[in-house]
Parts: structure tokens; sequence; C-alpha cells
């Protein structure tokens, strides 16, 4: 009768061994396949996380190089008006008019054309329109009678083509 | 990550300008310019503008110039910065 008992409880301990085994086996496993999509889970938004921050810098990187360059093309627009500052500085036009008033006229109107060309070739128009006749037969006469007067100067600053008003 | 796609615009229509003269007159050729004014002209009634003034004139077209310029260049700026630009470029 001992043996039975003895035995029954042998049965019962090594079922309950089996059960907390199974139980323990299954538990982990579920545990392991929960890991398991985790982890997927993460490797993915690691992945989404490294191609934003490669997305990031390369357009750091892009804007850093677009920054430059706005700062350079900025700085050239600035040229145009540098220069004619300058020598409006170095000139005076109420003496340049009083002793050659058709040469001025002709670097005026010339620069102002030319001037005039910028605007439409910078707003993406025609620059290179002829120039009005009576601009080219005022820049031939000009031409001639500076030829006439300074053979021995060969300064060319009478062409009316000149990009500024006074030179 | 997703960016915002901001479709470009067209650019304005370009400037159409048109030629404008200016005459240079001192007391000296003030009778030529009457008489060549009229004779192109018809009538004898001009705008005048001192040295002065016009040095003034062409010094805020050279600042309009300036600014209009830089307009420009920033709205390039922006262009660029919100167009995608293609993963592989060609080797020149």
């Amino acid at each position: 009768m001992i043996k039975l008992y003895g035995i029954i409880i042998l049965v019962a301990v090594l079922g309950g061994v089996g059960y907390g085994a199974k139980y323990y086996y299954d538990t982990t496993q579920n545990t392991i396949a929960q890991l398991r999509e985790n982890n997927a889970q993460l490797e993915v938004a690691v992945d989404t996380a490294q191609n934003s921050v490669e997305t990031l810098q390369g357009d750091m990187k892009k804007l850093a190089t677009l920054n430059k360059g706005l700062q350079e093309d900025l700085q050239k627009a600035e040229a145009y008006g540098d220069e004619l500052r300058q020598k409006l500085s170095k000139l005076d036009l109420v003496v340049e008019a009083l002793k050659n008033s058709k040469s001025l006229e002709g670097k005026m109107n010339g620069a102002t054309a030319n001037l005039w060309r910028d605007f439409m070739g910078d707003t993406g128009g025609n620059a290179e329109r002829p120039l009005p006749n009576w601009l080219l037969e005022s820049k031939a006469r000009t031409d001639s009678q500076d030829s006439n007067q300074s053979g021995e100067s060969s300064d060319t600053s009478g062409s009316t083509t000149e990009a500024t008003p006074t030179e | 990550m997703e960016k915002v796609q901001i479709p470009v615009v067209a650019q304005p229509k370009p400037l159409q300008l048109n030629d404008t003269r200016v005459f240079v007159v001192n007391k000296d050729n003030y009778e030529e310019f009457v008489k060549e004014f009229t004779a192109t002209y018809g009538e004898l009634a001009f705008v005048a503008l001192s040295m002065k003034d016009y040095q003034n004139l062409a010094l805020n077209i050279a600042d309009i110039k300036r600014y209009l310029e830089q307009q420009k260049e920033i709205i390039l700026y922006y262009e660029k910065a919100v167009t995608e630009e293609p993963k592989e470029k060609e080797d020149d």
C-alpha cells in the first residue's frame, strides 16, 4: 500500500515536473517569438532612423553648398553698384559735360542702353536687342570726333557701350 | 522620412524695356541742342536733370538692379533647395 502511494506521489511529482517543464518551454518559446518580433520591429525602426539621419545629413550638406553659392552670388550682385559709385566718385560730370558734352552724352546713352538690356537678359528676355539707330549714329560721330581730337591718345573710354552711365 | 513636395512655379514675364535718350546740354551747345531737338521731336519740351540728380538716378537704378539680382538668386536658392536631385549623376 505504501509502495502504491509512493508510486502515485512519484507519478504526481514527475507529472508536476513535466507540466512545469512544458509550461516553462511554452513560456520561453512565446517570449522568444515576442522578442524576435520586437527585434524585427526595432531593426525596421533603426533602418528608418538611419535613413532619416542620412537624409538630414544629405540635406544639410546640400543646403550648406547652396548657401555658400548664394552668398557668393549675392556678393557678385553688389559689383555693378560698387563699380558705378567708384567711377562717379572719380569723375566730375559737370566738368565732363562742359569739356565734351557729346562724348559724355554718348557714354550715358550707351551705358543706359546696356543697362536696359542687362535687365531684360536677367529676367529671361532678349539681352541682344540691337541698339537704336540714333545711338549708333551718335556713337559713330563721337568715335570719329574723338579720333580726330586726340590722335596721340588711344583711350577707348569714349565707347558708348560701356556699362555705366558715366564711363 | 517623407519630404514635403513644393512645386516650382513659373517665372514672371521677362522685362521688355524701351530705350531712353539723354541729351547733355551746356551753355555752348544749347542752341545746337534746341535745333536738333526740335528737328527730331517737333516741339521744344523736355525734362531736365542736373548732373547731381542724374547721378542719383543712376545710383538708384544700380541699387534696384542689385536688389533684383539678389532677389533672383534667393529664389533660385529656394528652388534648388526644394528640388530633388537625381540620385546618380552621370560622370562629366
